[in-house]
């Protein structure tokens, strides 16, 4: 057989084979992406739509409580996703030493939290942080306070609560990245660190940081693209309050679809932003990450 | 340059003992090489000069100060690991000047140092390079490198060369002899290479089970080894062991008929051992002679003959019991399925049934 038609052969076999996985890509994927895309042009309530072009993006700039979302989306993100790659980071550390005792135990504590119900903890997050919660008790006992900290309604309060709460939940698991990864490490790098006496905070900033790095860029992707879309917490611990202090963008689309007199485009849009968001933002980060060497 | 001072040093993980009590002197510039099977415990023992290792009991001197609870870093010791242990992300120089800079050197002083070391192992063209960019033989030299930047009283080496190939290792094995001789400082080096540890040694310290079998110089260690075990580790091939049994004692000396070759005796000039004792009679391939020009002539069948040119290694046996044979101008044997060399009792040791050299 000449090698023309063989490969041609080739060729059709192999999209047979993997023609079922894109067809059901396509179908429960790409389709909806291009869908909302096309939805994102148009204007209307419920099922009465019709072609707007950019009237959508028009009303963002108006739209107060959307800039409201979008300014409480980037506070959670600046403010949270540090905090937890720093614990993440530290946490992973502590637990890689050899010497500490229970790390089994400890390690399975922290990492917990993101196997747990999201139902649950929330509950149980909103009851513990109440104005009568232990929370308030366990602070008034310690002195720390003098009187409750109104955690689910004043506007500052309710944020950190909300920072507290997805910190406790995602730190574990970003620092399951940096254990796998610390421990693939070869140890002798650091005991000749130790030998040539590099002290422990410049082995943890210039030997840790940089091996790490590639894991951290990983992980800052993830959690950003997580913070974007904070949905669950917000929704199941202060429902975007008080006083939409702690509305998301996704809590925004969910409102705009299934809460008000839906607006379908318009929530599109929304969501549209979102994905601009996390691409220019991934970006960046890779920019910043981006090898030396390579350069 | 400092000396390295080991007195009842012991080590257990547990109740698991790895370091059975070591006493050990390792002068001012001495080449040392601890060698020994795996497992025996030379990297332990390394590493516990070192400090990456609490020493469990005992006492750790290094130029005369005890060093049992003092900081690796304060040891005065610099380590170059088997699998090099280069910072990944760093180049050359930086790896070199990295732990410079937490020592308070200036940048302009760090310069010179890498570049004199650099210099020293001709690494200048390399500097520039990651570790990912070098082959085996130069990160091993960088290794190097960054330890000698550090100006350090002590070497540790682990194992250095046992990641390269057979080449390279000789190769690098006369740098770091030619090493030694220029920078004149003390140095410990494991390996389980007796090949190594005979060609850099000035002293070996042979190792088993946590315990020093033997300390000399290479060759007193190969003219003259305490036991049996030295014995068979140092000197390559292995030196056979011919089974026998004292049968006379006199004044002269000791006389052992071997086992598997029936009437053969051999009167050794030793005084220990008793009368009907089962012994070893140690013979290194190398002193194998021709019939008749030993003390004892012994016949055995060939097994497989290596001709190598120069010499050829024969291995053969009687009565089950293998031996090596080392012969130079052996081209007429090729084929040959029957030899008989000589013994002589000079060049012949003898062990006692616990391993222990009968003198
Ligand atoms: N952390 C540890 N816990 C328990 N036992 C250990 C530990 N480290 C080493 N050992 C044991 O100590 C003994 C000596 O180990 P060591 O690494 O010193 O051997 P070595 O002589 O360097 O061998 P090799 O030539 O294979 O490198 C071994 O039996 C090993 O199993
Ligand atoms: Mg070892």
């Amino acid at each position: 057989m000449p090698q023309a038609r063989l490969d041609r052969r080739e060729h059709i076999t192999g999209w047979a084979f993997i023609a079922p996985a894109l067809i059901l890509l396509g179908l429960f994927m790409i389709y909806p992406i291009v869908w909302s895309l096309w939805m994102s042009f148009q204007v209307g309530k419920g099922m009465n739509l019709s072609f707007g072009g950019l009237a959508n993006i028009e009303r963002l700039t108006k739209d107060a409580v959307f800039q409201r979302a979008l300014g409480n989306t980037f506070i959670f993100f600046i403010v949270q996703v540090p905090i937890m790659i720093g614990l993440a980071l530290l946490f992973a550390v502590a637990l890689n030493d050899s010497t500490l005792r229970f790390r089994g135990l400890f390690r399975t504590a922290i990492f917990l939290p993101c196997v747990t119900s999201l139902i649950a903890y929330s509950t149980l997050f909103k009851s513990m942080f109440a104005t009568n919660g232990v929370v308030k008790n366990a602070l008034m006992t310690l002195h720390l306070t003098d009187g409750p900290i109104p955690w689910l309604t004043d506007p500052f309060w309710a944020k950190i609560l909300i920072i507290i709460a997805i910190t406790w939940r995602w730190t574990g698991y970003n620092m399951i990245f940096y254990l796998a990864a610390l421990q693939n490490i070869d140890r002798s790098i650091y005991e000749a660190a130790r030998i040539d006496g590099v002290p422990a905070w410049a082995r943890f900033r210039y030997l840790t940081i940089p091996m790490l790095k590639p894991v951290i860029l990983f992980t800052t992707v993830i959690s950003t693209i997580g913070t974007l879309q904070l949905f669950d917490e917000v929704q199941n611990i202060t429902q975007g309050g008080p006083s939409d202090a702690t509305l998301t963008l996704s809590l925004y689309i969910y409102n705009l679809t299934f809460k008000f007199m839906p607006s379908f485009g318009y929530s599109a849009t929304v969501s549209w932003v979102i994905v601009v968001l996390v691409g220019i933002l991934s970006f960046i980060q890779f920019l910043i990450a981006r090898d030396r060497r390579s350069a | 340059m400092s000396s390295v001072k080991l007195r009842g040093v012991r080590k257990a993980y547990g109740a698991h003992e790895v370091i059975k009590g070591v006493d050990l002197d390792v002068p001012s510039k001495q080449f040392v090489v601890f060698v020994g099977p795996s497992g025996c415990g030379k990297s332990t023992l390394l590493r516990m000069i070192a400090g990456l290792e609490h020493i469990t009991a005992g006492d750790l001197e290094i130029g005369g100060e005890r060093m049992n609870d003092v900081d690796p870093s304060k040891r005065g010791i610099a380590m170059v690991f088997q699998t090099y242990a280069l910072y990944p992300h760093m180049t050359v120089r930086e790896n070199m000047g990295f732990a410079l800079r937490f020592a308070g050197v200036a940048k302009d002083q760090i310069a010179r140092q890498v570049g004199d070391a650099a210099r020293v192992l001709a690494l200048e063209p390399l500097l520039d390079r990651y570790p990912k960019q070098l082959s085996g033989g130069q990160r091993q030299r960088v290794a190097i490198g960054r330890a000698i930047v550090r100006n350090p009283q002590v070497f540790l080496f682990d194992e250095p060369l046992s990641n390269l190939d057979a080449e390279l290792r000789v190769h690098m094995r006369i740098e770091i002899a030619r090493l030694h001789k220029e920078l004149q400082t003390t140095i410990i080096y494991v390996t389980h290479d007796q090949v190594e540890a005979m060609t850099l040694a000035d002293t070996i310290v042979v190792l088993r089970d946590g315990i020093i079998e033997q300390v000399g110089s290479p060759l007193d260690l190969y003219d003259d080894p305490a036991n049996q075990f030295v014995a068979g580790f140092i000197g390559s091939p292995k030196m056979n062991f011919l089974a026998g049994t004292i049968v006379e004692k006199a004044a002269n000396g000791v006389t052992v008929e071997l086992t598997n070759h029936k009437g053969t005796r051999l009167t050794l000039p030793v005084s220990g051992g008793a009368m009907g004792e089962a012994v070893a009679l140690g013979v290194r391939a190398e002193h194998f002679g021709e019939p008749g020009a030993g003390d004892s002539d012994i016949s055995l069948r060939v097994d497989v003959a290596e001709h190598l040119g120069s010499t050829s290694y024969v291995y053969a046996n009687a009565g089950g019991e293998a031996l090596v044979i080392e012969r130079e101008e052996s081209r007429h044997e090729i084929g040959v399925d029957q030899i008989s060399v000589s013994i002589a009792a000079a060049q012949a040791y003898l062990f006692d049934s616990a391993g222990k050299r009968i003198r």
